[in-house]
């Protein structure tokens, strides 16, 4: 069987390596690639889509399927990581004994044979391989988060002109969130944004991306050609394409953001959802 | 020659002179511990002094563009400074937690 495969790959090797020998020279002006396409791009992005950033129209308007599916593998990544990892509650049932934390003293109580106490503002609960949380690492980040996030957004309003869009500022902004999971707890951290949400955030920004390439086929051009949102937009159809590519990354940040802090709550809890880092 | 080149190369150069130090520091202390403390002290102000400098040379020609550059490279600076020392306090934190002893004198290196 390992020989077989071994075969396989040697052969399949082979033939690309003969392959790449067909291909065109390295920046050769006469290769297919650079005749239609590049200059297309680079003489007419600006008057088609008034994108600046030539990369961000290629990758959300021109090559909009591309992107798309793209998400969508994010968005399946996060999901199939929640199905392989994620304990569901009848399997792994509450422990015998719970851990509570008087919040403004501290005390630490033990309460046996499955008692609870009610949630309230008064005590926290805690886990027995809890570690006390670190004040100077939670303020730090505290300080730091606000600012993290505020330029994931500048990253993803921005991918019209810089580096950057809806990848990128979304990993930045699920980073945030993780950074806060990690200085805080993950207990913390799932309060603050539950794992119903962040499930429906996924599909949600899956879905901003494919909704908006379905209303344009709706309003009678092709899917995801956003000039067709010129009259709901009520500007002109170039101007639409931009708004259009905006629009889009708004919904890749979402389903990205969205992904990164479900893989993180599922990986580093083992899929309990009980203590993080 | 005006007075603000000669600002501008003594901060630079103090700068390079507490980075050179935290990387010497690194590759030499013997331990865990202390190896993280050249790397979050100096190298935190190794890069404010270098990043002030690069602040003080931006505003050679002035104007609100470049008042607006440095501005930025201070704000580096500032996260720098939130950032770096928290880091390293994390880093030490979770090797106690973790149960690393600490070198002693006369041990060997680790």
């Amino acid at each position: 069987m390992k020989i077989i495969g071994l075969i396989i790959t040697v052969t399949t090797g082979a033939l690309l390596f003969y392959a790449a020998g067909d291909f065109p020279a390295w920046s050769d002006p006469a290769s297919p690639a650079s005749t239609y396409l590049s200059p297309h791009f680079i003489e007419k992005t600006m008057e088609e889509t008034s994108v600046p950033n030539i990369v961000t129209a290629v990758l959300a308007d021109y090559r909009g399927f591309d992107t798309m599916f793209e998400t969508a593998v994010i968005f399946s990544a996060g999901v199939v990581c929640f199905f392989l990892l994620r304990i569901s509650r009848r399997e792994d049932e509450e422990p015998e004994t719970r851990y509570y934390r008087h919040v403004l003293t501290g005390v630490t109580i033990q309460l046996k044979e499955g008692h609870e106490i009610p949630p309230s503002a008064d005590f926290e609960r805690i886990d027995s391989m809890w570690t006390p949380p670190d004040l100077i690492i939670k303020t730090g980040c505290r300080l730091l988060i606000p600012f993290v996030q505020l330029f994931a957004l500048y990253v993803i309003a921005h991918g019209h002109h810089s580096p950057g869009g809806g990848f990128q500022g979304g990993v930045i902004l699920g980073a945030s969130v993780i950074l806060f999971a990690i200085s805080h707890d993950l207990r913390t951290a799932v309060r603050r944004m539950s794992e119903k949400l962040i499930g429906i955030l996924c599909a949600a920004g899956v879905l901003i991306y494919a909704g908006t390439g379905a209303l344009c086929l709706l309003l009678k051009l092709n899917f995801l050609d956003y000039s067709a949102l010129a009259g709901v937009l009520h500007v002109d159809p170039i101007t639409a394409r931009s708004h259009g590519i905006l629009i889009v990354e708004i919904g890749v940040g979402i389903a990205v953001l969205a992904t990164m802090i479900w893989i993180y709550n599922n990986i580093s809890s083992a899929g309990r959802y009980r203590q993080g880092l | 020659m005006d007075i603000m080149n000669i600002i501008v190369c003594v901060l630079l150069f103090s700068g390079l002179f507490f980075l050179t130090g935290g990387a010497v520091g690194i590759l030499r202390f013997p331990d865990f511990y202390s190896r993280l403390h050249p790397a979050g002290k100096l190298d935190t102000l190794g890069s404010f002094l270098a990043m002030t400098a690069f602040a003080l040379f931006n505003l050679h020609h002035f104007s609100l563009g470049a008042l607006l550059t440095s501005l930025k490279i201070l704000l580096i600076v500032v996260f720098i400074f939130l950032a770096s020392p928290t880091a390293t306090h994390g880093i030490v934190d979770a090797g106690v937690r973790a149960g690393l002893a600490p070198w002693t004198k006369g041990e060997k290196r680790r």
